[in-house]
């Protein structure tokens, strides 16, 4: 295809290198840092999802966690269940403490596992294919998206909490087993659960380039540098604007479930406010135009947040902040473009066929326009 | 000091930038290298700096290091120093499994020291049983957990309401209103309470549970005059406690007619209220700031000496400081052998330790037998002590619950 | 009968403090489009002043309250001199950038004065309660409420009987045109910035004899007022008003009627729909954005 199907390619193939090999060198191998390098992996992918609806379609979620969260619930649900089998009646525990009789009706189908995989994607799909549907048949952008998927996730968050004897509360679902795949038991310290977690995160990446580069992902960057004229192109906006933040509540389903496989518990914290606008900023950090570059930046920070908060034990987050502030200040377009420019200025000097040279001003014409927006031309 | 440490921080802020993000391996090693001193004793230091629950856990954090500096001033541990490794979790539950699994596994802490939060207890849990290594967990806590490495320093509801709620109806009427927070902590200190006073033909003529940080009470305040009760039983905690007793205290509420009773409120609750607003009400508790003993005197001189004249101790932090001195009295005990978390729990259990609220004793389903108080706030922000048990009260973690109890080997059913 | 009036009253009681808080935001984000997140810590830092002037200098509450909004002022002009500025074009970022505003702001009152939880006397003429018709209504929530209507007045008179306030609403309708006539849109952009951060923190001030002032108390605070903004629509004080005594009201009959988290977990829902079918808000303002 086109020079930049040629260089996502590149970029996914460094990426892939970075995950399979790199990591786990940098983690000795070891379980502790293996599991922590899951981890960071795991809050790359939810930096991912916020980047594709965000960078993509121009969808600001500031709810990304709820479906992240409603994802850790579904897993630990399934594996609350596999921890209780001894209990009278298969019950949680926490369940027998609020006097519940019997197990409630939805618990019942997370017995099994391929329900339970299943269900971790598809239902964060359904809900966001609801609530997508309510928001975009009304033309609702920008920021009313931001404070309805922000209302939306703090009122189900304070379900949760409040439910305890269906949802554990406050604490959450915790005691949780061991998932057990094909009858091999995942020991979330293991080489081969970090493999796992690297294999679903390239797949998911590679999956939604694939989407991105369709015929859909067009449209949808049509739609945003511009929804109304993509509508009177005869485009049915909002369908596609359903998709892409449907798409997304999948890929933070999936994340949410790892998520919860590696702490070992489900918290409402998981859905909650400063969890959701963390992956904001991470993929901001990143660049949020690349859904690598976004899932980069979830690793990077998180990277970042653990070294820091060895180094300066109680001053972390102070340092976290500044660096937010500067990244926006001077990095609009993230650590990716930062990159893009490095590019675009090397390949000026060197190239001169041209195609490229025509790829070039056209990518300069872009990040002109975001250099003079900077400025407030 | 703090001031320092803040100026420290900026200064180190642009050199943390560069180190922090740069991916070089040897930069990656963590500060294992630098900390290599073979023979001390590595214990994890884990409460919450910043965040939410840093207003009472930094307390606890001031009180488990002072206690270490004490002990390492006086020689140490069979000559041995404890070394801290000190993380702040930040008031999150993810990022308290993430630091206690990096002091489990990666600094090789014999015993962590740590947390307030019943989330953040349970949390941390799967780190130290899948490591199996030990938790010193200083609050008190709803019960009905029997874990082998959790060394439960704080109240389980027997100790604070066999006595409490009883003497309450005696006092003022059995008509308890319940309040507290949207949590399992106060359901389960309310289950206790609804089942005494069955026992003892009280009632309850309401149950209400506020989300976690909620702090406009009008409404609660418009529901205490409807319902009149006698007595308003309330586990609010931090600033949902500090917001309604003001609203109570603005509303113009009378504590001699219904006094609000509380399982959660310390001195340090008391010092943002105001002691005016908070003059007349009670509290249950194992240990008051004001409590009169040797012991408490030389702890809370130390502690004021140290932190500032205007800080305050309270049942908490006292457990915080005391679980230092139970875990120096069983390594100790354990002298030249091996030194490791399950050895350090056998040698506990039994310790009895001179604390600034009695003698306690860390019972064999490691709990501790306390010494439960009762006290009335006055408008000094001290608590007077009225009641105070004439012996140590056994701890029940499964007390509301028949045929369950917490031994030696784990939880009994029969 | 006396229930129901005493909700009433606890209703704006909530909409005055709803709107103190609010209303800076709302000057803010109508103005020019900045999603404010560090608003919170607006607050939180005047509750502090409140706080620091009371314990250092026995200064109370009413007397500090124009200390507290020229130290509110003098913050939210260095801040967006320094930061907000250069964001007048990139809106949604000014979301990331403000919430990392807000997380420094936050540690540096907390590596300066501590994570404790500070306390702030009420002022004592306020003491005790008014009964009329048996509903309790406390001598400082009056004041409150009279303070927020105050504040509002001042508002409105700023806005549109001012110099300042037409320059201000010139520039909001086309800021391109208003400086061709001289008016210097950055300038006007930095005025009201600082006037929004004073307002808030009057507001911090202003609560703290009701809540514990600690390094946090401005997270939650943030979201209401967010809500109470979009709620009554961009650019509007009169909607933002509106929707406080909505909000407040609605939060005061649901909580006596049912319980405080299922009358949150209710009013989140109900902005939701409102927001979906009246994306412009109660009040719309009428001109082209």
């Amino acid at each position: 295809m086109n020079k930049g199907f040629a260089i996502d390619c590149i970029g996914y193939a460094l990426f892939a290198v970075f995950v399979v090999l790199i990591i786990p060198w940098l983690a000795n191998y070891s379980g502790y840092d293996l599991n922590v390098y899951a981890r960071y992996l795991v809050l790359g992918m939810a930096a991912a999802a916020v980047a594709l609806s965000w960078g993509t379609a121009g969808i600001l979620n500031l709810g990304q966690a709820l479906t992240f969260g409603i994802g850790s619930y579904i897993m630990a649900m399934h594996l609350k269940l596999k921890a209780s089998e001894a209990q009278a009646g298969g019950m949680p525990d926490f369940m027998g403490w609020t006097n519940m009789e019997e197990l409630p009706w939805f618990w019942e189908p997370f017995q099994s596992v391929s329900f339970t995989l299943a269900a971790g994607i598809l239902i964060p799909v359904a809900i966001a294919s609801l609530i997508g549907g309510f928001m975009f048949r009304g033309r609702i952008t920008g920021v009313f998206v931001a404070i309805i998927t922000l209302s939306l996730m703090l009122a189900v968050q304070l379900w949760i909490i409040s439910e305890q004897r269906f949802t554990g509360g406050q604490n959450g679902l915790t005691g949780l087993a061991a998932l057990e795949l094909f009858g091999w038991s995942v020991d979330v310290y293991g080489l081969a659960f970090y493999y796992m977690v690297a294999g679903c995160l390239l797949v998911v990446l590679t999956l939604a380039l694939l989407f991105l580069r369709s015929k859909a992902g067009l449209v949808l960057r049509a739609i945003r540098a511009d929804p109304e004229r993509t509508r009177f192109f005869g485009y049915d906006v909002s369908t596609y604007e359903v998709v892409a933040f449907a798409t997304s509540a999948g890929i933070a389903g999936i994340a949410g479930m790892l998520y919860a496989m590696i702490l070992g518990f489900a918290s409402p914290t998981y859905m909650g406010l400063s969890l959701s606008l963390a992956f904001v900023i991470w993929a901001a950090v990143g660049g949020r135009e690349s859904i690598v570059a976004a899932t980069l930046g979830g690793i990077g920070v998180n990277m970042a947040e653990g070294r820091l908060s060895d180094l300066f034990f109680d001053q972390w987050t102070l340092i976290l902040g500044v660096i937010f502030i500067v990244v926006v200040l001077f990095l609009p377009r993230g650590l990716f473009g930062l990159v893009m420019d490095l590019r675009i200025k090397l390949e000026s000097h060197f190239m001169a066929n041209p195609i490229s040279r025509m790829n070039t001003s056209l990518d300069k014409h872009r990040s002109e326009t975001t250099a003079s927006q900077r400025e407030g031309k | 000091m703090k001031r320092r440490d803040l100026l420290k921080g900026v200064a180190f802020a642009g050199v943390a930038g560069a180190t922090g993000l740069g991916g070089f391996p040897g930069i990656w090693t963590g500060r294992n290298a630098a900390w290599a001193a073979g023979s001390d004793i590595p214990v994890g230091v884990l409460f919450s700096k910043t965040g939410a629950v840093a207003v009472v856990e930094s307390t606890l954090h001031d009180a488990c290091m002072m206690a270490i500096e004490e002990i390492n001033d006086n020689g140490g541990i069979n000559g041995r120093k404890i070394r801290p490794f000190v993380e702040d979790p930040a008031s999150d539950p993810a990022t308290f499994a993430d630091r206690a699994n990096r002091l489990v596994r990666r600094d090789k802490v014999v015993s962590i020291f740590g947390s307030y939060t019943s989330s953040s207890r349970q949390a941390v849990l799967p780190v130290v049983e899948g490591q199996n290594n030990l938790y010193w967990y200083p609050t008190l806590y709803e019960g009905r957990e029997c874990s082998r490495n959790v060394m439960y320093g704080g109240a389980v509801p027997n100790q604070q309401q066999q006595d409490f709620v009883p003497w309450l109806k005696e006092k003022f009427g059995g008509r308890f209103y319940l309040l507290g927070n949207n949590y399992v902590y106060p359901r389960e200190e309310n289950n206790v309470a609804r089942k005494i006073l069955k026992g003892i033909g009280g009632e309850v003529v309401n149950e209400e549970y506020v989300p976690m940080g909620h702090d406009s009470f009008s409404s609660i305040v418009s529901k205490l005059r409807r319902d009149k009760p006698d007595v308003i039983f309330c586990t609010l905690v931090g600033d949902s406690d500090v917001a309604f007793q003001r609203e109570y205290h603005n509303a113009g509420l009378d504590p001699k007619t219904m006094p609000v009773a509380s399982l959660t409120r310390s001195e340090i609750e008391v010092k943002a209220i105001g002691g005016e607003a908070a003059a007349g009400h009670f509290s249950s508790a194992p240990y008051f700031m004001g409590y009169q003993s040797a012991e408490n005197k030389k702890f809370v001189e130390a502690y004021l000496k140290k932190y500032g004249q205007d800080q305050v101790t309270h049942f908490v932090n006292e457990a915080a400081y005391s679980q230092v001195y139970q875990f120096k009295n069983a390594v100790e005990r354990i002298g030249s052998g091996e030194l490791k978390p399950s050895a350090i729990r056998d040698a506990a259990v039994g310790q009895r330790f001179m604390a600034p609220q009695g003698e306690i004793e860390i019972a064999d389903n490691l709990h501790s037998y306390l010494w439960p108080k009762i006290g009335q706030w006055q408008a000094d922000g001290q608590a007077k002590v009225l009641v105070d048990s004439k012996s140590r009260m056994a701890p029940e973690p499964y007390w509301a619950y028949e045929g369950q109890e917490c031994t030696a080997e784990g939880l009994q059913k029969s | 009968m006396h229930s129901w009036l005493n909700e009433i009253f606890i209703g704006l009681s909530l909409t005055s403090i709803l709107l103190m808080v609010a209303l800076g935001l709302a000057i803010i984000y109508g103005t020019m489009g900045v999603i404010n997140l560090a608003h919170g810590q607006f607050v939180m830092i005047g509750a502090y002043v409140a706080w620091f002037l009371q314990s250092q200098f026995g200064i109370g509450i009413i007397v500090g309250l124009p200390l507290i909004f020229i130290a509110g002022a003098l913050l939210g002009l260095a801040v967006e001199r320094t930061i907000i500025q250069r964001l007048y074009t990139r809106p949604l970022d000014t979301i990331l950038a403000t919430w990392g505003i807000g997380i420094v702001l936050e540690q540096l009152v907390r590596g300066l004065f501590g994570s404790d939880s500070r306390y702030v006397a009420r002022p004592e003429f306020l003491d005790g309660n008014l009964i009329l018709a048996g509903v309790h209504m406390s001598y400082y929530r009056l004041f409150i409420i009279g303070f927020a209507l105050l504040t509002l007045a001042v508002t409105w008179f700023l806005l549109f009987r001012t110099e300042f306030g037409t320059k201000l609403r010139a520039v909001i309708q086309n800021k391109e045109i208003s400086e061709c006539y001289g008016v210097s849109a950055n300038r006007v952009y930095a005025v009201t910035f600082a006037y929004g951060a004073g307002l808030a923190a009057i507001a911090g001030a202003l609560i703290t004899p009701m809540v514990s002032v600690t390094p946090t108390m401005g997270t939650g605070v943030v979201v209401d007022a967010f809500l109470v903004v979009i709620v009554g629509g961009v650019g509007s004080i009169v909607g933002t008003a509106a929707a406080a005594l909505m909000i407040g009201e609605a939060t005061a009959w649901l909580s006596y009627l049912l319980s405080e988290t299922t009358a949150r977990i209710l009013i989140l829902l109900g902005v939701i729909v409102l927001i979906r079918f009246r994306p412009q808000g109660l009040f719309p303002d009428k001109v082209r954005r």
